[in-house]
């Protein structure tokens, strides 16, 4: 009994030097860890929306854009780009749940006409030279301009207007796919994205 | 205690990855780029010498019994500070390294040093074993990662060396080349040593 409690008492006083020090070291990176977090959005927000000269990453709305798995209500962020007060772009993340390794996080750019103004790709395990080429600016490129009036959201080889990648099409496909739902969802909730 | 034969210990001799065969599995997944290699490299060393240090300053005090989970607290303090310090200061390193910053907590080198050398040796010594343990690592990462950057996609620490003309062999910077590229690694030196 008394060799254990020994034991015991030993391992909580490592324990608790331990947890001493993971307090210490945290309280001090939080800061720049949230900073850095706030980076990577702002450059994808900038990357995507048109210009604008508010903070977008200040001026959200939060809307419920589905149902995960366990049937909880989903929320999507929409970050509203302002040029001088009004509304010049909005921006939002759409996740791709059929990528070809995993889901394929990408922020959508859409001006309030409903032209795409730029995509961004966020996070993505696609297979490096293949699938990992929707990373290219060329590819982005294309969605630019584009809308669900004057586009048929999908690849050329399913008969729609967008280059898939030789040797990687399912990668693609995912993400004309979760562009256009992310266009459809801001078509039929304009003006509560735009208004609130 | 020589230097210089220290170091050939740690890089040659009793090589952690190439010689003992152990830390494969990280070894294997961060050394498609360079760059990562050394990410890696660096990371672990830091926790190896700082585990080093404090189990053998502590290796009077931990009881034999419960020495392993003593063990695994400290060497998962250190290896949270690295996590929580490169999210804040390096995040495209830390976006690179994904889940091997934490899985440096079942590193066996690690584990490996602290039961056979830090736990029976004074503070000093086990320093220079983990510095020496860890520019091994390091050297094995950057070594069989340089054969898979400059195979699978032309460059050295990210700079392009073999121009345009070449045609990466994306094999290298995929799973499979790693195990390929660690083999001829490991057939070299065999032969080496065999001619001494």
């Amino acid at each position: 009994m008394k060799e254990i409690s020994r034991l015991a008492l030993i391992l909580t006083l490592i324990t608790a030097g331990s947890a001493l020090l993971l307090a210490m070291v945290e309280k001090a990176t939080r800061e720049p860890i949230a900073q850095q977090r706030r980076l990577v959005t702002l450059g994808a927000l900038k990357a995507v929306l048109p210009p604008a000269n508010n903070s977008p990453d200040q001026d959200t709305v939060s809307l419920v854009t589905g149902k995960d798995s366990k049937g909880n209500d989903e929320q999507t962020t929409f970050y509203r780009g302002r040029k001088d007060g009004a509304v010049s772009g909005v921006a939002f993340r759409v996740v791709a749940p059929d990528g070809y390794s995993g889901s394929i996080a990408v922020m959508v750019g859409i001006e309030p006409n409903g032209q795409v103004s730029g995509v961004a790709i966020l996070q993505h395990a696609e297979t490096p030279g293949l699938g990992a080429l929707i990373e290219g600016e060329s590819w982005k490129n294309q969605f630019k301009g584009k809308s669900l009036d004057n586009a048929d959201w999908r690849v050329k080889k399913d008969g729609g207007h967008f280059d898939q990648i030789t040797a990687a099409t399912i990668s693609p496909r995912a993400v004309v796919g979760a562009i256009r739902k992310g266009l459809e969802f801001y078509k039929a909730n304009k003006d509560q994205i735009i208004g609130g | 205690m020589n230097p210089v034969s220290e170091l050939k210990r740690g890089i040659w001799t009793e090589n952690a990855v190439l010689k003992l065969g152990l830390g494969l599995c990280p070894a294997l997944a961060t050394s498609s780029s360079v760059e990562n290699g050394i990410g890696m490299g660096v990371a672990a060393t830091f926790v190896l010498i700082c585990s080093n240090v404090v189990i053998s300053a502590m290796r009077k005090i931990i009881p034999s019994k419960v020495r392993i989970p003593a063990f695994i607290v400290i060497i998962a303090s250190f290896v949270t500070v690295v996590d929580l310090v490169m999210a804040g200061f390096l995040p495209d390193l830390h976006k690179a390294l994904g889940i091997f910053i934490p899985l440096i907590v079942v590193n066996c080198i690690i584990l490996g040093r602290a039961e056979a050398y830090a736990s029976k040796n004074a503070v000093l010594s086990s320093a220079v074993d983990g510095i020496v343990m860890g520019i091994g690592f390091t050297v094995a990462l950057v070594a069989i990662a340089s054969v898979r950057e400059i195979l699978g996609n032309g460059s050295f620490f990210g700079i392009n060396i073999l121009g345009s003309g070449f045609i990466p062999m994306l094999l290298m910077i995929l799973p499979p080349g790693a195990f390929l590229a660690i083999a001829f690694l490991l057939a070299g030196m065999n032969q080496v040593s065999a001619e001494k």
